[in-house]
């Protein structure tokens, strides 16, 4: 039987689960790269977390506790999944990834609007070009045989395009910290 | 690698068009560089931000195609159960400091929370884990306790259903019942009764249905929804009831009412309050559980003194150190010797003792045993949790080696089970293919870390092969002329591995241990009827 967990103890739980939830999405992501099925994992590790809330020690680190449960729900989606071993990263990096991330400073409100800004400022055939390939609905090579460019020149852009974003990002959480 | 050669492997690494090759490149510079994988986390997080931002902004949106609609919406869900989590501690927040609780609590309508927008779909979510059920019976998809439950509507057609919400809610459905969960601080009952317990945090926690709204200002109440409206009943706390014509009326405990069709609020028809709260739905199930493991314990004396039963084995032991597993059979036949643990490690069996079963997932493990005398005709039984089907064979019941009129029981990687006894050489020719009596595939990711039972019988008398999963046959298949084995001897035998194997250069060979546990194994001389085979699953099953 689940130990007996008081109210008071569940409102500190909630709010910490839902800190932390950029941070469990993050970790889940760089764990699994170019798969598609984050979002349930994200829901089972969600889940998992509650029921084992009696288990999460008060005054510890949430966020180590939780990567160590999504870490495992990635793992057990893997098996469930009769998982292909070419999709996952050797047991040393799994463990940087699911130590490092979760302590990455993550404030997504502040970097979306930033975002939004930094795209603002980008050429529109530029934006609509990272649209379109996050979107998922072209593939690469149709992407390039609509615009009549190659794949390989393609590819190259998109991951300037990418660098500059994360830079002017990146610029604009400065000013903004250097404002406050 | 340059930077940007790297990026490029990233960025591939990230859409999944990547090849093995350069991905072990990059793997291999993420190992050793913490700027590179820096470099990574960075480009995972810009796709998690484009995703939000394409989910949340029409102005992106591009024309509708099937492929965008798909993607659109888990990320929209992605955003949902965020937003769902931190409704409820909004709530919390809120009813802390207004001495007005009017109702606003209902999450959608709440101001956004720091670090979260505002303009997810908040019904997508769908959070809520079934936490226990009693003759439950759903209609379309059978739950089974803990599966998360899906959004969209359910149907529970007869029986108790005890759910958990994330919020912390709890509720429990009697059937026939219809419903939908929101969000994890919404229900909408279509029909039927519901109870629900909402600890403080939840407070604001809403029932809909067509005839009004019942919000929660702590603790508990029933609402049961008929053709033409809902009677309410508060349990204990208060309830504020929501109707669509008039004004909210407030209910203390022990009040009940109706909201009618009408939008007016009437005197309750029945008197009803429901089905049991969440406590009392615990103890009955475990009350429950208790009768059908203590029947299960008495049944086992029946099975143990039957002269047909060889070998008996319940892997709990008082003496949780010990390696050896008593064969619990007590007639005086020939018996199988008792059973030795190698490597294996001890696990929870399937009533939840822990130490009650044995985990075979560590390598090499298994339990040796030693059959004695010949048999005409076999069954095997095991209840077994399955965590994956990893070898390619993967043992249930082996003798060592394979010699003649021997034996083997295991399941396939495919997910079908194999049942073979080795036929004798014939005097005049040397080699012949030997029989395989494969089941249908049983395996499916769902039944992983499931608690089944398997078995199968050779019948000398009516020469077949039958498979069994969970009590009921799944194929049968007539053992061919000439290669009917009359008598079937054992001897030394590993349960869940194969001990002594002929073919050491071939791994796949070698590695047979089942990844799994099981708690209960028996083998009997001849073949048990379907009906005696359903005995074992209804008596040793602990959920139904």
């Amino acid at each position: 039987m689940r130990p007996e967990v008081s109210s008071d103890e569940q409102a500190e739980f909630v709010a910490l689960l839902t800190a932390s939830q950029g941070a469990i999405a993050l970790t889940i992501r760089a764990l699994m790269p170019g798969e598609r099925q984050v979002e349930e994992v994200v829901q089972q590790t969600n889940a998992k977390l509650w029921q084992k809330r009696g288990d999460f020690q008060r005054g510890t680190n949430f966020r180590a506790w939780a990567s160590a449960i999504a870490r495992y729900e990635v793992l057990n989606f893997r098996k469930q999944q009769a998982r292909d071993a070419r999709l996952t990263f050797s047991d040393e990096l799994t463990r940087c990834i699911a130590d490092e991330v979760p302590q990455m400073q993550d404030d997504l409100s502040d970097q979306q609007l930033a975002l939004r800004k930094c795209l603002g400022e980008l050429k529109t055939e530029s934006r609509d070009l990272l649209l379109s390939r996050y979107r998922g609905d072209e593939s690469i090579s149709q992407l390039s045989a609509r615009l009549g460019r190659s794949v390989g020149g393609l590819r190259v852009t998109l991951s300037r395009l990418r660098t500059a974003l994360l830079r002017c990002i990146q610029r604009r959480l400065d000013s903004a910290e250097g404002l406050a | 690698m340059n930077q940007e050669e790297r990026l490029l492997l990233i960025d591939s690494l990230l859409d999944g068009s990547i090849s093995d090759a350069d991905r072990l490149r990059i793997e291999a510079e993420m190992i050793v560089d913490r700027s590179v994988r820096q470099e990574y986390y960075d480009r995972v997080k810009l796709a998690m931000l484009f995703e939000n931002e394409l989910a949340e902004s029409p102005a992106f949106s591009p024309p509708i195609s099937p492929a965008n609609t798909k993607r659109t919406r888990w990320i929209t869900i992605l955003s949902g159960s965020i937003l769902a989590v931190a409704a409820s501690i909004l709530v919390l927040v809120i009813s802390g400091k207004t001495t007005d609780p009017s109702g606003e609590g209902n999450p959608a309508s709440q101001p956004t929370a720091a670090g979260l927008r505002s303009g997810a779909e908040l019904s997508a979510s769908g959070f809520a884990v079934l936490n226990g059920q009693d003759d439950a019976v759903w209609t379309g998809t059978a739950f089974r306790e803990g599966d998360l439950l899906p959004s969209g509507e359910l149907h529970l057609a007869a029986g108790l259903a005890h759910i958990e919400l994330f919020s912390g809610v709890q509720i429990v459905v009697e059937g026939e019942c219809q419903f939908t969960i929101d969000s994890p601080m919404q229900v909408t009952m279509l029909r039927g009764m519901a109870r629900a317990h909402v600890p403080e945090p939840a407070q604001g926690f809403r029932i809909k249905t067509a005839s009004g709204d019942v919000v929660d200002l702590g603790t508990e109440f029933s609402v049961n929804v008929d053709h033409d409206g809902a009677d309410v009943h508060v349990i204990d706390g208060k309830v504020e009831l929501h109707p669509p014509g008039s004004d909210l009326l407030r209910l203390d405990a022990g009040a009940s009412r109706r909201l009618a069709e009408s939008g007016h609020i009437l005197d309750a028809r029945s008197q009803s309050t429901g089905p049991v709260g969440p406590t009392e739905f615990q103890d009955r199930v475990r009350q429950k559980q208790q009768r059908r493991f203590s029947q299960w314990s008495q049944w086992g004396d029946s099975v143990q003194s039957d002269p047909r039963v060889v070998a008996h084995y319940r892997f709990r032991s008082d003496r949780p150190q010990t390696r050896l597993i008593e064969n619990l059979a007590n007639h005086r036949s020939p018996l199988a010797s008792d059973g030795t643990i190698v490597a294996a490690k001890r696990g929870t069996d399937r009533w939840g003792r822990s130490e009650g079963a044995i985990d075979f997932s560590p390598i090499g493990s298994r339990i040796r045993v030693d059959v004695p005398s010949e048999h005409r005709g076999v069954t095997l039984i095991c209840w077994v949790k399955i965590n994956s089907l990893d070898r390619w064979y993967n043992s249930l019941f082996l003798t060592d080696g394979h010699e003649e009129r021997e034996p083997h029981w295991q399941l396939m990687d495919d997910g079908r089970v194999f049942f073979s006894v080795k036929v004798p050489k014939d005097e005049t020719e040397s080699q012949r293919p030997q029989p395989v009596f494969y089941s249908p595939s049983i395996w499916t990711p769902a039944l992983s870390g499931r608690w089944i039972m398997l078995a199968v019988t050779y019948d000398v008398d009516r020469e077949m092969v039958t498979h069994y999963l969970n009590g009921q046959p799944i194929s049968s298949e007539r053992i061919p002329d000439q290669m009917l084995v009359e008598s079937i001897r054992i001897g030394h035998a590993s349960i869940c591995n194969w001990s002594e194997p002929m073919y050491r250069t071939d791994p796949d060979f070698v590695l047979r241990n089942l990844n799994g546990t099981m708690d209960e194994f028996a083998m009997y001389s001849g073949a048990l009827s379907a009906d005696e085979i359903m005995q074992w699953y209804e008596t040793g099953n602990p959920n139904e």
